[in-house]
């Protein structure tokens, strides 16, 4: 795959992340007065999802040098210590090329299913490994439905993206 | 039928960048090897943002030239920033006093402020909100334009209070610590009592974990908490929040509860208290 495509691909999971920041400033809990007591109750994956996306688009072009790679930018960038995204990306991409073909024959629901698991057990890690504090079921329960919702979305967007971009 | 699809996924790589991430993600949190090179990413990010930002003032301003408003729109943000320059100010000159009148015997070079010297006033650069509102790591970075050499564990004030201590300096970019953030401890006292409040990773409140004694037994809610000037990076006696909860349920061990009174979302300026 050329350096560009590679470029191009890091872009859209930078993107993802930034949008991921952008979301998490809102804070619902100031618009619900019900809500001001409780824990921050969502946080999106969208940088998480678009980098699964590409993996489960395009298994043979994305080995594990390319998510180490991502992974440590995005760490140097978006996280509170390097290696985190590196392990994950590395995980993911490693679970998503051995049963990529599976998931070829799988239903859209269950792919939902199957990525926003992925994208909150990222999220338990995280919470679990920097912020033990403010670790809550609620956080992740929420989490997943917003993140199982947002699967297909990024899904057919970012699968028009590459058919537009990258060919 | 197999019953494994075949793939081309080499395990041996996979089981290498495993243990690589492993061990630097290990590395980093056990000794903070990277932090370093992740501030200097975070700072250049945050130079880039404001260099956005001020393009796209730019442009804004290129545009409202034509409106009439413009020219008072410019008055009431300078008299704004000016009155937070002056509220800082102020509360430093106060402070600065205080120490000087402490240490007056100890320092002869101290306190820029008591000798005449301009006070230094920060504007934020970034906040990091989204760790603020969801996590327990909270900071923000303020610009420092004059590339002063700003040392570490400094008192930063809001211009009523205290909102946290410089944690180091990025690129110029003073990084600040907030109260509220889990890994900064603060001595704090209560009537007699005294204790080292630790933020409780959400906005706004600090805890105090200590066993139950005589003096612990006064302490009740709305009772105001003071800095304890015991760990000697802030002065002592500056008011900083009030006892908002006391939880008894632990034997021998209670957790007060503090909420503090400076809410770093409000304010664009913050002064550092050089000595």
């Amino acid at each position: 795959m050329k350096l560009s495509h590679h470029f191009i691909i890091f872009i859209t999971i930078f993107a993802g992340f930034w949008v991921d920041e952008l979301i998490s400033q809102f804070n619902v809990r100031e618009y619900i007065h019900l809500a001001n007591n409780l824990p921050y109750l969502i946080e999106t994956c969208i940088g998480f999802l678009i980098f699964c996306y590409w993996v489960y688009a395009m298994p043979e072009k994305l080995h594990s040098s390319a998510a180490l790679m991502h992974g440590l930018i995005i760490d140097l960038c978006f996280g509170s210590a390097v290696g985190f995204h590196m392990l994950f990306f590395v995980s993911i991409s490693y679970i998503i090329h051995v049963y990529v073909f599976r998931f070829r024959i799988f239903s859209y629901l269950q792919l939902i299913i199957f990525f926003g698991a992925a994208s909150v057990f990222y999220l338990a890690c995280k919470y679990l490994i920097f912020f033990p504090t403010n670790y809550s079921y609620l956080l992740l329960i929420f989490s997943f439905l917003i993140n199982a919702g947002a699967w297909l979305p990024i899904y057919f967007g970012m699968r028009s993206f590459r058919r537009t971009f990258i060919k | 039928m197999a019953r494994t699809t075949p793939t081309f996924t080499p395990v041996g790589k996979y089981a290498l960048a495993i243990l690589v991430s492993l061990s630097l993600l290990i590395s980093d949190i056990n000794y903070q090897t990277f932090s370093s090179i992740r501030g200097f990413v975070q700072a250049a990010g945050i130079y880039s943002e404001l260099l956005i930002d001020s393009f796209t003032t730019k442009i804004t301003k290129f545009n409202s030239i034509y409106e009439d408003k413009k020219e008072l729109i410019k008055v009431n943000k300078d008299l704004q920033n000016a009155l937070l320059k002056l509220q800082n100010k102020i509360f430093l000159e106060k402070k600065s006093q205080v120490l000087a009148n402490d240490l007056i015997n100890l320092y002869d070079e101290t306190l820029d402020l008591s000798q005449g010297k301009e006070a230094p006033v920060f504007k934020i650069a970034s906040f990091g909100l989204k760790n603020y509102l969801c996590c327990s790591s909270h900071s923000l970075y303020l610009k420092n334009p004059k590339k002063l050499k700003v040392a570490v564990n400094l008192p930063v004030t809001n211009g009523d209070t205290f909102i946290g201590q410089t944690s180091s300096l990025d690129l110029n970019l003073i990084k600040v610590i907030l109260f509220s953030d889990s890994a900064h401890i603060l001595p704090v006292k209560i009537k007699n009592f005294f204790c080292n409040a630790r933020g409780a990773g959400r906005p706004l409140l600090i805890t105090c974990k200590v066993y139950k004694s005589s003096e612990f037994l006064k302490i009740q809610n709305n009772d105001p908490v003071f800095t304890s000037g015991l760990g000697g990076i802030f002065p002592r006696n500056i008011p900083i929040g009030k006892v908002i909860k006391i939880n008894n349920s632990i034997v021998n061990e209670s957790e007060i509860t503090i909420t503090l009174d400076a809410n770093p979302l409000e304010s664009n300026y913050f002064g550092v208290l050089v000595n």
